[in-house]
């Protein structure tokens, strides 16, 4: 009797010095196990006189359930400091930075582009593709630019080899002439997309740039709607109401021509990017001129339009900050990767 | 262009408009003014001093010690500067300009208090030339005896000016714009303020026989010959010089001043020839022959075409018309008897001629603007009576030789005032109209509803052609700026379905998305050395006549040389670079009716890193790992039925063996294309050695995939009973396809197969020579019950004998 409660108390003893879920588990084992010591007081009771089998039989499962009770006390015990200890946090470093997860990106002229295309098809503008090799008719002739008329100069055009048809379009405007071609009026079209001309490459100047063209054709347009018109799109790039003013701008495929003005989104006294004079040349618009309208396959007399010129390339750098048009295209990752 | 205020008040009043406000007045009605600068702004800090007494320096032969009074009245002996002079031509007495201590002359070149050879200076007389207004440094600029001591130079000589600088671009179409007299008629009609009247008068012309001209050609459309005998290659009067250098002309002598203050005045270019040089038969207007040759007036020998126009006198080119004059009749310092030719010349002509010989002049400049050819008589008469003004002298021994078949192109518009209004959008009332087409020159009657407008003739001849031509008119004078915003009244319908533009938005999307890519956007003019490097040089290519980087000649055929091009420069700094770009590419080979080379619509991708290491399992590498990109590409935008195979033409760049296109239909288009690189071009690329790389590339063609079948997007039910999933691993011999492996899983499992993926590709030698084991996971599903270890079983005896039919042979264990 006595030696079952030695057992007991060894047993218990040991449960309780038992300072993790292992260490219980093989005290569990040596007590409790199919060899443990219980097993052996169990493998003594048929050795026993009949007599006395019952007794010593309750007397060990009283002595297991005993250790089974110690054994998941302790284990509740244990489990309880567990979830405690994993709960102080102790060895957390909040500095800690977090590991680098990559990602793609897309380019900045597209995402500019994606805006404008987005802000122009709610107000009921289509997109137009438009070849970046185009004909000659289409980039110059059919937009009242006829063969030697002086305002050629001023394209620097690159010339394809051949016949002298092909060239490198030196803006977005032929596509005026093909979605005149592709659309029955009314309608409303952009025409983003590349552009090239013949310059020398420096900060400022890339020889291959972005253009969006815009084109209203409609019923008795005026240039009281291209202002409202270039007012909202304005409102729709910068968020806010910009003062602007149109000024005489020639170019040959719209009569009149306007260069539009806002008044600089970046300071109010004057900065680098308006070069102090508080106006920035945002872009090229005007009415369609009637020879191009008739190019189209259109009456003058009974439609009219407007269409406008946005430099993509220059409001991705004001948007971004950029100081050398350059980097657009040069496919750096480290520029490439920060947008 | 330049245009002087002061110049331009010798035709209007400008009292009361500062040039700051003229500068933006300009530009909002009649042309961009990109600058405004004071004229030689130094001489309003140099004053007029007198020299009062000039000395020998005590030790230098060569320098003269001056007291100079600088303060005019009052002025004691105390006052007086001592300065040192270095000029021979400093005397007691004269007027000069004098920089005083502290002021900066051009060069920012500070004038201080100095000691010259034990001589204290107190500032310097200058000459023209350390001023920035002329050549002289002879000797200092000895001013007027007139001028005010003490009084800036500037003040003094009343040449205060500010210099507008109109952008040329803006002036294109306004060949009446490229003289002051034109400006100011601008200025006249912005402000209403009258345009003063220009003398045009005559001198007296004597009764000599006309001098002989011959016109041959058709681009000479008039030409107008005036002899003058007498006249002084002298310098020019200081009032000229200072108009001159103001819009930064050089001072010749009094002829070439001449002929070019009547050009900037009045924007008709004219040429004066030495007419002894001349050949009695007089001037000869014919195009060149085929490589005659010209030296002009800069000393350039030029070769012509027959499209050239040339000045001749007998057979002899004496100048290239409407361009510049030639060496042999220059006017030289002695000439006394000179020609001056007037002319039109045809704006074609001149600008082809200026450009084939790269020559462009501020006469070649105006003429191909299409000068009006009523402009040659009163350029002529401008400069005979200024210049008997200038030297009395002179004598103009005959009438004008005025030859050609010029019309004067001046012409009537009908205006409707109703349609003024209606295309700007403004309430603008007929008389303001009429006012503002007055002021600039059209002449206004009323026919019925509408107006008649008589175009003046320097309108006429290419600017005003229309009836919107005049609206515009009426628009900029009125301003533009005055004008308020109207909204349209226009039915907004939704834009069509856009396919093509929803496709690049996709593939862009899961590209920088999911597939973590990096757009570019590349150059459509490829370098010669990178097409070389990619073996692409001899596929036909649109080329570029006139490329600004000569290597630069190529339009490419696909965005790939972009991206293996940004490779070369990205490789350096990044172990992994993954790239791709949506753009065009153009293939000469194939046009269309009108010439137009096919445009092809392209995505390429490259994907590089360093080599996989060798233990690496067998889908580790880019092309894979790209094969797989596409592949999830394709299904996302649910290609339908799309299979992969060996690519059955190879592009340049991509492995010869390797290569894999995808296609819906095997007689159709070619929807990608996925493929190592060519392990040829890595050296070339620079990817060898220490950056020696694993690359894979893939090109997709946009159009392809428009043209595509696409999968219907249904839902599919989800499995109501779990699957089994079995592995099986197969050996086999080196060449039986994985695609026929995965036939036979297809036939044994029967409809209950699920899924089939590849895990592991395995080669060892334990398989024997020439074997290779695939090892796959097989996912068995019904849509009836939960299957059993049976199903298994059952599924893997019938794998196992099918297998046997190709060789293969299941691996257990």
């Amino acid at each position: 009797m006595s030696d079952h409660t030695a057992l007991l108390a060894q047993a218990q003893e040991q449960v309780q010095a038992s300072d993790s879920l292992d260490a219980l588990k093989g005290i569990e084992r040596e007590y409790l196990g199919k060899e443990g010591r219980l097993a052996e007081l169990l493998a003594q009771i048929p050795t026993l006189p009949q007599d006395e089998r019952p007794t010593a039989g309750r007397e060990a499962n009283r002595l297991k359930q005993a250790i089974v009770e110690a054994v998941e006390v302790k284990r509740a015990e244990l489990a309880e400091a567990g979830i405690a200890a994993e709960r102080s946090g102790d060895g957390f470093d909040p500095t800690l930075p977090p590991p680098r997860t990559e990602r793609g990106s897309l380019h900045p002229i597209t995402q500019v582009t994606r805006e404008l295309e987005d802000l122009f098809q709610s107000m009921g503008y289509s997109v137009l593709d438009g070849p970046e090799v185009e004909l000659d008719y289409y980039n110059f002739e059919a937009l009242n630019v006829p063969a030697d008329h002086p305002a050629r100069d001023s394209h620097d055009t690159f010339f394809c080899e051949g016949d002298g048809h092909l060239l490198m379009r030196t803006h977005t405007s032929p596509s005026q002439i093909r979605a005149m071609e592709s659309f029955e009026p009314p309608f409303r079209v952009i025409a983003p997309g590349k552009c090239f001309r013949h310059e020398t490459t420096d900060a400022s100047h890339d020889h291959t740039f972005h253009q969006m063209e815009g084109l209203v054709v409609d019923r008795e347009i005026s240039v009281a709607h291209l202002i409202g018109a270039m007012k909202t799109l304005l409102r729709g790039i910068f968020h806010r109401d910009l003062e602007i003013r149109l000024r005489p701008g020639f170019f040959p495929f719209v009569e009149p021509g306007f260069e539009l003005d806002a008044r600089c989104p970046f300071c109010e006294n004057g900065c680098s990017v308006c070069k102090k004079t508080t106006w920035i040349e945002l872009l090229p618009c005007g009415l369609v001129h009637p020879n191009v309208l008739r190019a189209g396959g259109l009456d003058p007399e009974e439609w009219g339009g407007f269409a406008f010129g946005l430099g993509l390339s220059r409001l991705v750098m004001l948007r971004h900050d950029i100081d050398d048009v350059r980097h657009l295209l040069a496919n750096d990752v480290r520029f490439l990767e920060q947008f | 262009m330049l245009i002087s205020y002061r110049w331009l008040q010798r035709h209007v009043d400008l009292s009361g408009i500062s040039p700051e406000q003229l500068c933006n007045d300009l530009t909002l009605s009649t042309a961009e003014v990109e600058g405004l600068e004071p004229f030689a702004p130094q001489l309003t800090d140099v004053v007029v001093g007198h020299v009062v007494t000039r000395e020998k320096h005590p030790d230098a032969d060569s320098l003269s010690v001056c007291r100079v009074d600088v303060q005019g009245e009052q002025t004691t002996e105390s006052d007086l500067l001592t300065i040192v002079c270095g000029a021979p031509n400093v005397e007691a007495g004269q007027k000069v300009a004098v920089a005083t201590v502290g002021t900066v002359l051009p060069g920012d070149f500070k004038i201080k208090k100095s000691k010259i050879r034990g001589v204290a200076s107190f500032g310097m007389i200058c000459s023209a030339r350390e001023l920035g207004i002329g050549e002289d440094h002879d000797g200092i600029w000895v001013l007027p005896d007139s001028a005010p001591v003490g009084q800036t130079v500037a003040k003094a000589l009343e040449i205060d000016d500010s210099v507008i600088e109109i952008d040329n671009k803006s002036l294109t179409h306004r060949p009446d714009l490229w003289g002051h007299r034109g400006i100011a008629g601008e200025v006249a009609a912005i402000y209403g303020r009258p345009l003063k009247p220009l003398s045009l008068d005559w001198p007296e012309l004597g009764q000599e026989a006309p001098f002989p001209v011959h016109i041959d050609s058709t681009a000479c459309s008039r030409y107008l010959a005036l002899p003058i005998d007498g006249a002084v290659a002298e310098p020019s009067p200081a009032w000229l010089q200072w108009l001159l250098l103001a819009v930064d002309q050089r001072p010749i002598d009094c002829i070439v001043d001449l002929s070019n203050f009547v050009m900037l005045d009045l924007g008709q270019p004219n040429h004066t020839f030495d007419r002894n040089v001349l050949a009695p038969e007089g001037i000869h207007v014919r195009m060149a022959r085929s490589e005659e040759t010209l030296q002009t007036l800069d000393g350039e020998e030029r070769t012509l075409t027959e499209n050239d126009l040339l000045i001749c006198t007998g057979e002899k080119p004496v100048a290239l018309a409407g361009i510049m004059g030639g060496e042999s009749s220059k006017v030289g310092d002695d000439t006394r008897s000179l020609l001056l030719e007037v002319a039109s010349f045809d704006a074609v002509t001149v600008r082809r001629t200026s450009a084939h010989l790269s020559l462009r002049t501020d006469s070649s400049t105006r003429f191909e603007k299409s000068l009006s050819p009523t402009l040659p008589d009163q350029a002529a008469a401008y400069f005979a009576r200024l210049l008997s003004e200038l030297q009395p002298n002179v004598r103009f021994p005959s009438p004008t030789t005025d030859l050609g078949d010029w019309q004067d192109p001046a012409f009537t518009l009908a205006l409707r005032p109703e349609r003024v209004r209606a295309d700007l959008g403004a309430k603008i009332p007929d008389s303001e109209i009429i006012s503002i087409l007055e002021r600039l020159g059209f002449e206004i009657s009323h026919e019925g509803d509408s107006l008649k407008v008589s175009v003046p003739s320097a309108r006429a001849t290419k600017d005003i052609r229309i009836e919107r031509d005049l609206i515009e008119e009426v628009g900029r004078i009125h301003r533009y700026d005055s004008i308020a915003e109207e909204n349209m009244l226009a039915s907004v319908k939704p834009p069509p379905h856009d396919e093509r533009r929803l496709l690049v938005r996709a593939i862009q999307d899961a590209l920088a998305g999911g597939a973590r890519f990096n757009e570019t956007v590349g150059y459509t003019f490829i370098d010669d050395a990178l097409l070389e490097k990619l073996a692409m040089q001899d596929l036909p290519h649109v080329q570029i006549q006139n490329p600004v980087i000569q290597a630069e000649t190529h339009v490419r055929r696909t965005v790939i040389p972009n991206l293996l091009g940004a490779l070369e420069t990205n490789r350096r700094l990044h172990e992994e670079i993954r790239l791709f770009e949506v753009g065009k590419g153009y293939l000469p080979e194939k046009t269309n009716e009108r010439g137009e080379p096919t445009e092809l619509h392209l995505a390429g991708l490259v994907w590089a890193s360093p080599p996989p290491l060798a233990k690496a399992s067998f889908n580790e590498n880019r092309f894979s790992q790209l094969h797989g990109v596409v592949h999830t590409l394709l299904n996302q935008l649910k290609v339908k039925d799309f299979v992969w195979r060996s690519a059955a033409s190879v592009p340049s760049w991509a492995h010869p063996a390797k290569a894999l296109e995808a296609v819906c239909d095997p007689e159709g288009e070619v929807l990608a294309v996925v493929a190592p690189l060519d392990p040829g071009l890595n050296a070339g690329l620079g990817l060898d050695g220490d950056l020696s790389s694993d690359v894979a590339i893939a090109e997709i063609s946009l159009d392809a995939l428009l043209a595509a079948p696409h999968r219907a997007s249904h839902y599919q039910a989800v499995p109501k009973y779990p699957g089994i999933k079995v592995d099986v691993a197969i050996s086999l011999a080196e060449d039986t396809s994985a695609q026929s492996v995965e036939e036979v899983i297809q036939q044994a499992a029967k409809a209950q197969l699920a899924g089939v993926e590849l895990f592991d590709v395995y080669r060892g030698e334990n398989l024997g020579e020439g074997r290779k084991s695939l090892a796959y996971h097989v996912l068995l599903q019904s849509e009836n019950k939960t299957l059993s270890d049976k199903d298994e079983q059952k599924f893997l005896r019938r794998f196992e004998k099918m297998i046997e039919g190709i060789g293969g042979e299941l691996r257990k264990g």
